[in-house]
C-alpha cells in the first residue's frame, strides 16, 4: 500500500516532465541506473581521492497505452454493411505490452447503435493502414497485439448500420485498449510482472484507453406535393366531364447529399385523358414525345407522364412539373 | 556430503572480503557513501498526509530520485579541501535548484571536467549561445570550505528525474 501511494505521487510528476499522456516515456523497462560519486581531500599535504559505493535503481516497467480514432466521423447511408471505423492502439509505455481488444456499440447520446458485423474487429496484419484482405480478425485471448514501447497497431472495426435509420442520425462506436498485465489507478503496482522482472506499473492512462467513432446517416428524402385546379367549360370549377383539371407538382429534396438519375411519373388517373402538350417542368414546355428533353407523356402500357429531373438536392432548390387532363 | 568443511569453506570467504574491505577503509581517509531514495507519500488514519524518504529500488520514468553522498572523516587527521563529485546518473535529468549540502560551495559541470556556478554555464545550440539549464548538466561538484574533521559527516544531496 506503501509503496502504491509513492509511485503514484512519482507518476504524478509525469505531467510536468511529459509532453503529456499521450507522449510515450523514455527509458527502457530493466534498465539499471547507477550512480557513484567520488571524493577528493587532502591529508597534510597528500591528496587522496575514493569512490563510493555504487547504488543502482531498476527502471520498472510503466503501463500506458492511448488509443486514436483515425476516422473520426465516417459518412453512411441506411442499411449500409461492413463501414469501417479505423483506430490506432499505440503502446505509450516504456516495455513490451499486450493488450486486449473490446468494442462497444451501446453508447449514450447517439440516434442508433451499429450492428457489429462479424468478425467485427481487424488487425492491420500487413500495417499498410488500408483493410484489406489480407488482414486478420481478431480472436481476443488469440492474437491480442503485443507492442513493443512507442509502437503501435492498426485496428479496424466493421459495423453494419440499421436500415431504420434517417438523414443525419448519429451512431457511436467504440474501442477499448487494456494492458494484458493489469489496469488501475496510476501507481497500481504489479510486483514483478514487469518486462525482465521488474515491477510493472500503472502509467497516467490507467493502462486503459477508450476511443469513440461516429456513423453519421447521410440520407436525401424527396417529397411530391401533388395540388390540382378543375376548370369546367363554364368559367366554373365543377368536375364535370369536359373539365380540365390542371395538376401542379412540386417535388422538394431534403437531407444530406444528392439524388442521382431522379425520375419523377404519375400516372394519368382513370376516366381522363392527357391534354397534349400540356406537360411542363418548372414552366418550361416539355414535348409529349420520348425525346431530348426531360418529359415524355407515354401512352402505354399505363397512361402517365415521366419527367427525367437528374440530380437532385435540398441546395437545388423545387422542381415543378405541370400537366393537364381532361375529365371524359 | 561433508556438512562441516562446507561451512568452513563459507567462513573463509566471508573473512576473507571483510579482511579486504578493512584494508581499503584504512587507505582512505573518507568513507564515501552513496544512496538513492524516493518520497513515499502516506496517508494516516485521519487523511493526514506526510511525506518521508524510502530507499529507491524500481523506479517508473517521471520519478523523482534523491541522491545522497555522505563522507565520513575516518582517520585521526582532519580532511582539507573536501570535494565530492557526482555525475548526474544516465537516463536522469537534474532537478534545478536541488543541489544541496551544508557548508559546501556548489558548481556544475557540462562535460563532466569542467566545474563553474550555475550563473557561468553557456551552452552553444545552432551557432547561438544561451544560459544552461538544469537539463545540461551533467555533474555535480561540492566544495567544501571547511576542514572535515575526524569523525565529522557532511552531506551532498541532490535530486534527478528518470527520463
Amino acid at each position: 500500500m506503501r509503496s502504491r501511494s509513492s509511485l503514484f505521487g512519482a507518476a504524478a510528476l509525469l505531467v510536468g516532465v511529459a509532453a503529456g499522456p499521450a507522449h510515450a516515456i523514455g527509458v527502457p523497462a530493466g534498465t539499471a541506473i547507477n550512480n557513484t560519486a567520488e571524493v577528493s581531500y587532502n591529508v597534510g599535504t597528500v591528496t587522496s581521492s575514493v569512490s563510493s559505493n555504487t547504488v543502482s535503481v531498476t527502471v520498472a516497467e510503466i503501463l500506458d497505452v492511448v488509443v486514436t480514432v483515425q476516422t473520426p466521423t465516417v459518412s453512411v447511408s441506411p442499411g449500409a454493411v461492413a463501414q469501417l471505423l479505423r483506430y490506432r492502439v499505440t503502446n505509450t509505455g516504456n516495455g513490451p505490452e499486450t493488450f486486449h481488444l473490446v468494442m462497444n456499440n451501446a453508447i449514450a447520446g447517439d440516434q442508433f447503435d451499429p450492428v457489429a458485423a462479424s468478425p467485427a474487429i481487424y488487425l492491420d496484419s500487413n500495417n499498410n493502414g488500408t483493410f484489406d484482405a489480407s488482414d486478420a480478425p481478431y480472436t481476443a485471448g488469440t492474437n491480442d497485439p503485443v507492442l513493443n514501447a512507442d509502437e503501435f497497431v492498426t485496428v479496424f472495426v466493421r459495423n453494419d448500420i440499421p436500415l431504420a435509420v434517417v438523414d443525419t442520425d448519429t451512431g457511436r462506436s467504440s474501442l477499448n485498449a487494456e494492458s494484458r498485465t493489469g489496469t488501475g489507478v496510476a501507481g497500481t503496482t504489479f510486483a514483478g510482472q514487469g518486462a525482465g522482472g521488474t515491477d510493472a506499473v500503472v502509467g497516467l492512462t490507467t493502462a486503459s484507453s477508450t476511443e469513440t467513432g461516429t456513423y453519421r446517416v447521410e440520407a436525401i428524402s424527396i417529397v411530391a406535393n401533388k395540388t390540382q385546379v378543375v376548370a369546367d367549360r363554364w368559367g366554373g370549377t365543377r368536375p364535370v366531364p369536359g373539365a380540365t383539371i390542371n395538376y401542379t407538382i412540386v417535388v422538394n429534396a431534403t437531407g444530406t447529399g444528392t439524388a442521382t438519375a431522379a425520375l419523377f411519373t404519375d400516372n394519368i388517373p382513370a376516366n381522363t385523358t392527357f391534354v397534349p402538350g400540356s406537360l411542363r417542368l418548372n414552366t418550361a414546355v416539355l414535348t409529349d414525345g420520348a425525346d431530348a428533353d426531360a418529359g415524355a407523356y407515354e401512352a402505354a402500357p399505363t397512361a402517365r407522364v415521366r419527367v427525367a429531373l437528374g440530380d437532385i438536392s435540398q441546395a437545388g432548390g423545387s422542381q415543378t412539373i405541370q400537366f393537364a387532363v381532361t375529365i371524359n | 556430503m561433508n556438512p562441516g568443511k562446507n561451512i568452513y569453506i563459507v567462513a573463509a570467504l566471508i573473512a576473507c572480503s571483510v579482511s579486504s574491505q578493512a584494508f581499503a577503509q584504512a587507505s582512505a581517509c573518507i568513507s564515501l557513501k552513496s544512496s538513492a531514495q524516493v518520497e513515499e507519500e502516506t496517508t494516516d488514519a485521519a487523511g493526514k498526509k506526510s511525506v518521508k524518504l524510502v530507499q529507491a529500488d524500481k523506479v517508473v520514468p517521471g520519478t523523482v530520485v534523491i541522491w545522497t553522498v555522505t563522507a565520513t572523516n575516518v582517520c585521526q587527521k582532519p580532511s582539507d579541501q573536501v570535494t565530492i563529485n557526482n555525475p548526474v546518473p544516465t537516463h536522469m535529468t537534474y532537478v534545478a535548484d536541488s543541489a544541496t549540502g551544508p557548508g559546501s560551495q556548489i558548481t556544475y559541470s557540462l562535460d563532466g571536467k569542467a566545474f563553474a556556478p550555475a550563473a557561468q554555464l553557456t551552452v552553444t545550440e545552432n551557432g547561438a549561445q544561451r544560459g544552461a539549464t538544469a537539463a545540461d548538466y551533467k555533474a555535480i561538484r561540492w566544495t567544501f570550505a571547511n576542514s572535515l574533521q575526524p569523525g565529522a559527516t557532511v552531506n551532498a544531496s541532490f535530486r534527478a528525474v528518470l527520463n
